[in-house]
């Protein structure tokens, strides 16, 4: 009686200890990320969310699956805070209010993993490409920008692959947040898109108070004069 | 019987000499002026991570911090810093030098964030250990009737790091400093695998925490 519960105690040890040289990774990651230090530019934009997008499991070999989907909708939804005054976060294009807005739609091109046994480093490495199809609100495509993130562990001694995939995962999305903040304004076609933005809205303006000139002469000294204050300002 | 006391006891002390590390620290600074941390002040300790092959760990970075913490320095936690200005102290967005730092500062919501935080200087540490060489080798074995291991290995390790210190405030270099520590670690295979350590990492960051230690000097707190 005594042997047989020692050869499963045996076994289960051997098991236990097996599970913990599996090759394979099944991750999903559930951290937040810090609040980006930014200020936005006085612009509006619609993020398309896709439920493919949303609920992305990437799978990078047969032996690997990282669950990114909730996590990159958090992280995309800071960061653009950070880019946009106005924001509207919706996960079909139908579902669109914001008028003159930019309409950004994210999507997974596709993700890479190198492991130790790879990259004979002793590092666990990941590729997060990002591809953000930017559109006008009537469809007109402005550009489509592919984004590359990056993330590595610092040490992949003593931790187990999961963990380690785990957090390359976790820098590689903090990495998309930091490339999105330093580079989006710098695409041309969304720096001319601002610049015409701009334009726009001070067409508009000065409409209006043409308008509101044109219907109470009165109204038009106090906004002129609000106008000269602001200037002043 | 005397005899061979004394000669296990020679042969463990030159085993055990062996096993120590050689540090040598180079320092730089402007000024032979200790650089000054009013009450409140902090200092922020960072890990260069842009490299490609390599990344200052944390654990160097945490142990050098608490080297400093020890002398009465605020030192801020390396990710609560990195957490506030997020994403501006990321490996692709940090400042690799002080222009950069500087339009950085000049970025209103960043330098209230820093105000926010009371961190005044800010230290670089930028540095790997790595295995050199390596020989010997050891073998281990399991049987029904036990097992053991035999054979003798060694290896050397090389600590290389550096570090910057930068004011935040006048968005100047305050200095620089260097360690290198290396040594050599064995592990003999008598039945048990007996392992003589040299700490490398280990000297190289409390060499180095106390050198940075005597670069800054703490003001008391005013009456008021």
């Amino acid at each position: 009686m005594i042997m047989i519960k020692m050869n499963r105690f045996a076994a289960i040890i051997i098991l236990v200890i097996l599970s913990g040289c599996s090759s394979s990774a099944s991750v999903q990651l559930t951290n937040d990320f810090p609040q980006v230090l930014a200020k936005p530019k006085p612009l509006s934009a619609a993020i398309v969310f896709e439920p493919s997008f949303a609920t992305y499991v990437a799978k990078p070999n047969a032996k690997t699956m990282i669950d990114i989907g909730a996590a990159q909708v958090r992280l995309l939804r800071n960061a653009f805070t950070g880019l946009f005054s106005k924001l509207e976060f919706v996960t079909s294009r139908e579902e669109i209010t914001s008028e003159n807005a930019m309409v950004i739609i994210p999507s997974v091109r596709e993700v890479q993993v190198s492991t130790p046994s790879d990259n004979y480093l002793n590092v666990f490495e990941v590729w997060i490409k990002y591809n953000l199809d930017l559109e006008t609100v009537d469809g007109e495509a402005i550009d489509s920008w592919f984004m590359p993130a990056y993330g590595k562990t610092p040490d992949a001694f003593m931790a187990s692959k999961g963990g380690a995939i785990e957090e390359a995962s976790i820098i590689a999305l903090r990495d998309a947040g930091a490339k999105l903040m330093l580079d989006f304004y710098r695409i041309p076609a969304v720096n001319n898109w601002v610049a015409e933005e701009q334009r726009r809205v001070q067409k508009s303006r000065a409409q209006q108070i043409q308008a509101q000139a044109d219907s109470d002469p009165e109204a038009q000294s106090s906004t002129a004069k609000a106008d000269s204050t602001e200037a002043s300002k | 019987m005397k005899t061979s006391s004394k000669l296990i006891a020679i042969l463990f002390s030159t085993i055990l000499a062996g096993c120590a590390a050689t540090t040598t620290i180079d320092e730089y600074r402007p000024t032979g002026e200790p650089i000054e941390l009013n009450a409140g002040e902090k200092v922020v300790v960072l890990g260069r991570r842009d490299a490609g092959h390599y990344e200052t760990d944390r654990e160097f970075i945490g142990c050098v911090g608490k080297r400093m913490t020890g002398a009465d320095i605020g030192v801020l936690p390396e990710q609560v810093f990195i957490d506030a200005i997020y994403p501006w102290f990321e490996p692709r967005t940090a400042p690799k030098g002080l222009p950069r730092l500087k339009r950085l500062m000049q970025d209103a919501s960043i330098k209230a964030e820093v105000d926010k935080l009371d961190v005044r200087y800010l230290v670089w540490l930028d540095g790997s250990t790595e295995t050199l060489d390596s020989g010997g080798s050891i073998s281990c074995a399991i049987g029904p009737g036990g097992g053991g291991c035999f054979g003798f290995a060694q290896w050397d390790k090389l600590s290389v790091y550096e570090a910057i210190v930068w004011d935040l405030q006048d968005l100047t270099e305050k200095g620089r400093l260097r360690v290198d520590s290396e040594g050599t670690s064995y592990l003999i295979g008598a039945m048990a695998p007996i392992p003589f350590l040299t700490p490398v990492k280990s000297d190289a960051c409390s060499s180095l925490g106390n050198q940075l230690k005597g670069f800054f000097t703490t003001q008391p707190a005013s009456p008021e």
